[in-house]
């Protein structure tokens, strides 16, 4: 294989270059410094390599006109295109370029760099053998089929149980958006398909800057799509990488999370599904849930959930592992469960299966705060009782406590920064 | 900075290319203070930019979170701000212990 890899800091070719030929031990890697070398002219032999590597900001010069240039050329091959994190129109401009694949620079591992460079160079007998890679290639020709008025579905960018996930773009003003397009195996589902039309349904009824804004739905050749905003900060999962955060920014994201369960709750809804990947940051830095597809009415969840174990186990209440009736505290345990990874950068139960975490919430005692964060123990014994009436009664009574223990402390610590 | 900011794992595959690495986190560290000492916003934006692209890809998410940082405050001309982080990169830059697994 021959890649072009065009970037202007000397520790990503280096990188690149070595997760590339630790899967390719033949690979010619050709490392393009734009810091010392135009833009590759007319005479460059652009067609003599498999695939491009290029980065958005090349240091003295735009990695978007650099695209633009260089797909105007018929031999130009596939271009795996690098984008900043948090930059998302950057990424819908160059998809538009012709850029045949994008990777927000920032998360860019060994696992999607290889992935994505396997997919643009698979020839047709390699696209049979690979189960993950047929998958992804049946969910990019479906993205390029599905049509949706004024809006351009552009890339693959997850996929879920019930749904792929896309980036997409306004056709007016290159605006990100996320299309979600419901699994066809899953509209021949009657069950399946009610539920992510009642995700539209409810989401859309809630309208608060806590919740993710949904811009349309549809049909289109029996595919069911769901439009919605796209989150440039992306997910509370990327944000705690598997540390804590500092006490005051978990106290933040948690009063966020507050009020958007307070919003939610006021409409009659339960998320009861709330993980770090359902909790998503604007650019702004604001938070908003995500994902309602097991949400319920309350009035529903109470009356017809009995016996139906639906969640995350890792942020269960006990209620919700006895598959009992629920009500908005499920909720605020789990939004309890979420503070202490947030604040311990652990999980609050660990098992080796899902039913051993389960049944940790079940029958555990939470374990205490260390030492240097024993000042929010009171709030997270009264969040994550398994006692659900000793537990905080709702949203409301929790932004009061935050109010009455912790705003002092808020503004000390961001202070403390500073200084 | 937390202490578990300085110790970073770093795949075994990878250790030929620290050396470098860490000697361009030096230099970057320099072309930061001169870069502030001038005023040169725009200068230090494109550094924090480039520390937030490649302190993650190589397992040092400090160097990331400290470029996001010097990104900000070069945005909003926030010498103060800018003066902490580059001050808390030095530090990490001298502190940081890293394994190879």
């Amino acid at each position: 294989m021959r890649v072009l890899l065009i970037d202007d800091d000397e520790d990503l070719r280096n990188l690149l270059s070595r997760y590339i030929r630790a899967q390719w031990a033949d690979a010619e890697i050709e490392a393009y410094d734009p810091l010392e070398r135009d833009m590759p002219g007319a005479d460059f032999p652009l067609g003599s390599y498999d695939v491009v590597v290029l980065d958005y900001m090349l240091g003295r010069g735009d990695g978007l006109e650099w695209l633009k240039v260089l797909k105007q050329r018929p031999e130009c091959p596939k271009v795996l295109f690098l984008t900043g994190a948090g930059n998302e129109i950057i990424a819908v401009r160059a998809m538009k370029a012709g850029a045949d694949d994008y990777q927000r620079k920032q998360e860019l591992t060994r696992e999607k760099l290889i992935s994505s460079l396997r997919e643009l160079t698979a020839n047709p007998i390699e696209r049979t053998v690979s189960p993950d890679l047929a998958s992804r290639m049946e969910g990019h020709a479906l993205g390029g089929k599905v049509r949706i008025p004024g809006i351009k579905v552009l890339h693959l960018i997850g996929e879920g149980g019930t749904a792929r996930v896309y980036l997409a773009s306004r056709e007016d003003d290159d605006e990100p958006l996320v299309v979600k397009i419901l699994r066809h195996e899953i509209v021949t589902n009657k069950k399946a398909l009610e539920r992510f039309m009642e995700e539209y349904d409810m989401v859309e009824r809630i309208q608060s800057r806590h919740v993710a804004r949904i811009v349309g739905h549809g049909n289109y050749d029996n595919y069911a799509y769901l439009v919605m905003e796209f989150f440039e900060g992306g997910d509370l999962n990327k944000r705690l990488a598997g540390q804590a955060v500092a006490p005051a920014e978990a106290l933040r994201f948690f009063r966020e999370l507050m009020f958007a369960l307070g919003d939610i709750h006021e409409k009659g809804i339960l998320h009861r599904d709330l993980k770090p990947q359902n909790l998503m940051f604007r650019r702004d830095g604001s938070l908003a849930i995500v994902d309602f597809g097991i949400a319920k009415n309350i009035a529903a969840a109470d009356r017809t959930n009995q016996g139906e174990v639906l969640g995350t186990p890792r942020y269960m209440s006990p209620e919700q592992v006895q598959g009992r009736a629920l009500d908005l505290r499920t909720d605020i345990y789990s939004a309890g469960v979420l503070l202490y990874q947030m604040l311990t950068g652990e999980h609050m139960f660990d098992g080796q299966t899902a039913m051993e975490v389960a049944m940790h919430h079940l029958n555990s005692h939470p374990p205490l705060l260390p030492e240097h964060l024993q000042q929010y123990q009171r709030l997270m014994d009264k969040l994550v009782e398994k006692d659900r009436d000793a537990r905080f009664r709702n949203a409301d009574e929790v932004i009061g406590f935050l109010s009455r223990n912790f705003e002092q402390n808020a503004a000390s610590d961001k202070t403390e920064r500073l200084h | 900075m937390d202490e578990k900011d300085c110790k970073v794992m770093v795949a075994k595959d990878l250790e030929d290319l620290i050396p470098v690495f860490m000697r361009n986190r030096h230099k970057e560290l320099d072309a930061l203070r001169v870069a502030l000492a001038a005023a040169d916003f725009e200068q230090l934006r494109q550094l924090g930019h480039r520390m937030k692209g490649v302190g993650n890809s190589y397992g040092f998410a400090h160097v990331s979170t400290l470029g996001k940082y010097i990104e900000d405050g070069a945005r909003s001309g926030d010498r103060g701000a800018l003066q902490a982080s580059i001050s808390e990169y030095d530090e990490y830059l001298s502190k940081v212990q890293i394994a190879y697994e």
